[in-house]
């Protein structure tokens, strides 16, 4: 089994931009929610039943051979740092990080792969990939999800299907989402009408850890709501095609930028530069937005490509819980605000000046032109 | 859906069960609140159960329930629940449907059926569909595939009784126990 100090020493690829094109969309994510018949939902069990329904479908999950030398903990072995670090890496979520006994998380050893046990359903299956993958990351949930069906009687309804604790997710139980990075469209001031066009048709907006959090460093989470009356490939095909049209939305938003007002943009990109390097006090907020305008700077050529995923680490290990991890203690804000200061410079102390000459005769990276 | 005394769009969906039969009707904000269906102490339903032909309570001259309340009875799932019934709960796991009210979570997988009427009025507003039409797991197509011709073989004999043809009903009985032989599906979730 794989231990908490090891997971945390090797963050996942998709956790530190490794996908070449993930300079707009950071990582794409499938989540199944799935119960057992005859098993109360988690949130209404009481805790025996959950404890031994938790000790049945841990057993299960490990078999898995996608789970082999995986990490696997009982959430109540767990200190509330601990708990808050999974939440921060996404590999559980805030739900599961406040449920006690009962509740397990399994990931995989390459983290593509992590099983909630007893979250809010009996089951959460997920997987996250670098970039605009939802494809690959559904083939691999389905697989698993093949596997677990003849193991463990579903609970499924000819005309609801996959049945689970909430409405909301009854039928696929498919979550798709993606996360993206859109300082272009926030900027510009289009980020009002992209959020409109894709809640009209059906999507959610949201800020980087789901439901009911807010947009920080310009990060944004689109996902489908509807998971009953389509198909898995209709969500799936309908989220990435709308992803695609964000993604050229917010290229042809940077394009437009440096365009119009390159002066404005060299004036974000270095002010960020300098604030970064040399603030010796800095809260989280702070910190994300101008990390967003390094990484938008990055893309705009007036870093070095590998800034990306140097931000991308930074984004993590910068936020509340890892930072305490990282200390190992309590920490009072003020005191996180010192260290996270600290740790931003001497990741960011090898940033060459920004080269603002860039800007004026290239555009920001655009392989493909927008398609439609 | 569209509200069933008006034009205007359906947003408050009302099933009331007098003498075991379902009435369900479908109603706009407007002629929800004109028949006091939306504010449950105002809404008396005694009123409705006295009456052979229901009028409201409150202005029976405009009301949308001036027509007998047969509305759309055609739902296949006869096995409706009380859903007025505040003590409403789930034979499966002791849910009450106040729970769902209040948390927007279920108990068990058997609350669907259990709460079958309450749970499908609201699917309409958060999801594309109505009916599931991704996967299915395997094995469970054939199983309730299986499960329906049981049921279907079962009202045909329940048929054949009433009409008193025993030779028919004998013939769907040896049928339906060698069937039962066979397969006896008992580890499936719910019948639709």
């Amino acid at each position: 089994m794989m231990r908490f100090s090891t997971l945390l020493k090797h963050p996942a690829d998709w956790m530190t931009g490794a996908d070449a094109d993930s300079t707009v969309v950071l990582t794409s994510r499938i989540r199944l929610a799935r119960n057992v018949t005859d098993a109360p939902f988690p949130g209404w069990a009481r805790k025996q039943e959950r404890i031994d329904l938790l000790n049945h479908l841990r057993q299960k999950i490990e078999q898995l051979p996608e789970m082999k030398d995986a990490f696997s903990q009982q959430l109540s072995d767990l200190t509330s740092v601990q708990k808050q670090v999974l939440v921060e890496r996404h590999l559980i979520s805030r739900e599961q990080a406040a449920r006690g006994e009962g509740s397990a998380a399994v990931v995989s050893r390459n983290q593509k792969l992590s099983v909630m046990i007893n979250e809010e359903d009996h089951l959460r299956l997920q997987s996250i990939r670098s970039g605009l993958h939802l494809r690959e990351a559904y083939n691999l949930i389905a697989h698993v999800d093949s596997q677990l069906e003849k193991l463990l009687p579903y609970a499924f309804d000819q005309e609801l299907g996959y049945l689970t604790a909430c409405p909301t997710n009854v039928g696929t139980g498919l979550r798709a989402s993606a996360m993206l990075h859109l300082p272009g469209l926030v900027i510009s001031d289009h980020i009002g009408q992209t959020i409109h066009a894709a809640s009209k048709l059906g999507l959610a907006v949201r800020g980087i850890f789901g439901e009911g959090t807010e947009s920080l460093g310009h990060l944004f989470q689109i996902s489908n709501q509807s998971t009953l009356g389509e198909s898995e490939d209709d969500i799936i095909n309908r989220l990435e095609r709308v992803i695609h049209q964000v993604r050229d939305h917010e290229r042809h938003a940077r394009t437009k930028l440096v365009e119009d007002d390159p002066q404005m943009v060299a004036d974000k990109i270095s002010r960020a530069y300098g604030l970064l390097r040399h603030a010796y006090v800095i809260d989280s907020k702070e910190a994300l937005n101008h990390l967003s305008l390094i990484r938008l700077g990055t893309d705009m050529g007036c870093f070095p490509k590998e800034t990306i995923s140097i931000c991308d680490s930074l984004l993590m290990d910068i936020e509340p819980a890892h930072l305490q991890y990282h200390v190992d203690g309590k920490l009072a804000p003020e005191e996180r605000d010192t260290i996270r200061a600290k740790i931003v410079r001497s990741r960011l102390q090898n940033l060459p000046t920004p080269d603002i000459d860039s800007l004026n005769n290239t555009s920001p990276s655009d392989p493909t032109p927008p398609s439609e | 859906m569209q509200c069933d005394y008006c034009n205007n769009k359906a947003t408050v969906f009302f099933t009331q069960i007098i003498d075991g039969n379902s009435k369900k009707s479908c109603l706009c904000e407007a002629c929800a609140t004109q028949s006091g269906v939306i504010d449950p102490d105002g809404f008396l339903l005694g009123n409705i159960e006295a009456s052979a032909n229901p009028t409201s309570p409150t202005n029976p001259k405009d009301s949308p329930f001036d027509p007998p309340l047969t509305g759309d009875t055609t739902d296949p799932a006869t096995h409706t629940p009380p859903t007025l019934e505040k003590s409403a709960t789930c034979p499966g796991c002791g849910f009450a449907l106040d729970d769902l009210k209040k948390t927007g979570r279920l108990g068990c997988s058997q609350c669907y059926q259990s709460f079958h009427n309450e749970i499908r009025h609201n699917l309409g507003g958060m999801h594309k569909g109505t009916s599931h039409t991704g996967r299915v797991p395997e094995g469970m197509l054939k199983a309730f595939q299986q499960r329906q011709h049981r049921e279907q073989l079962q009202q045909e004999m329940d048929e054949a009784i009433q009409a008193e043809d025993y030779e028919k009903a004998a013939a769907l009985r040896d049928q339906l126990s060698q069937l039962s032989e066979i397969d006896p599906g008992d580890n499936l979730t719910l019948e639709p």
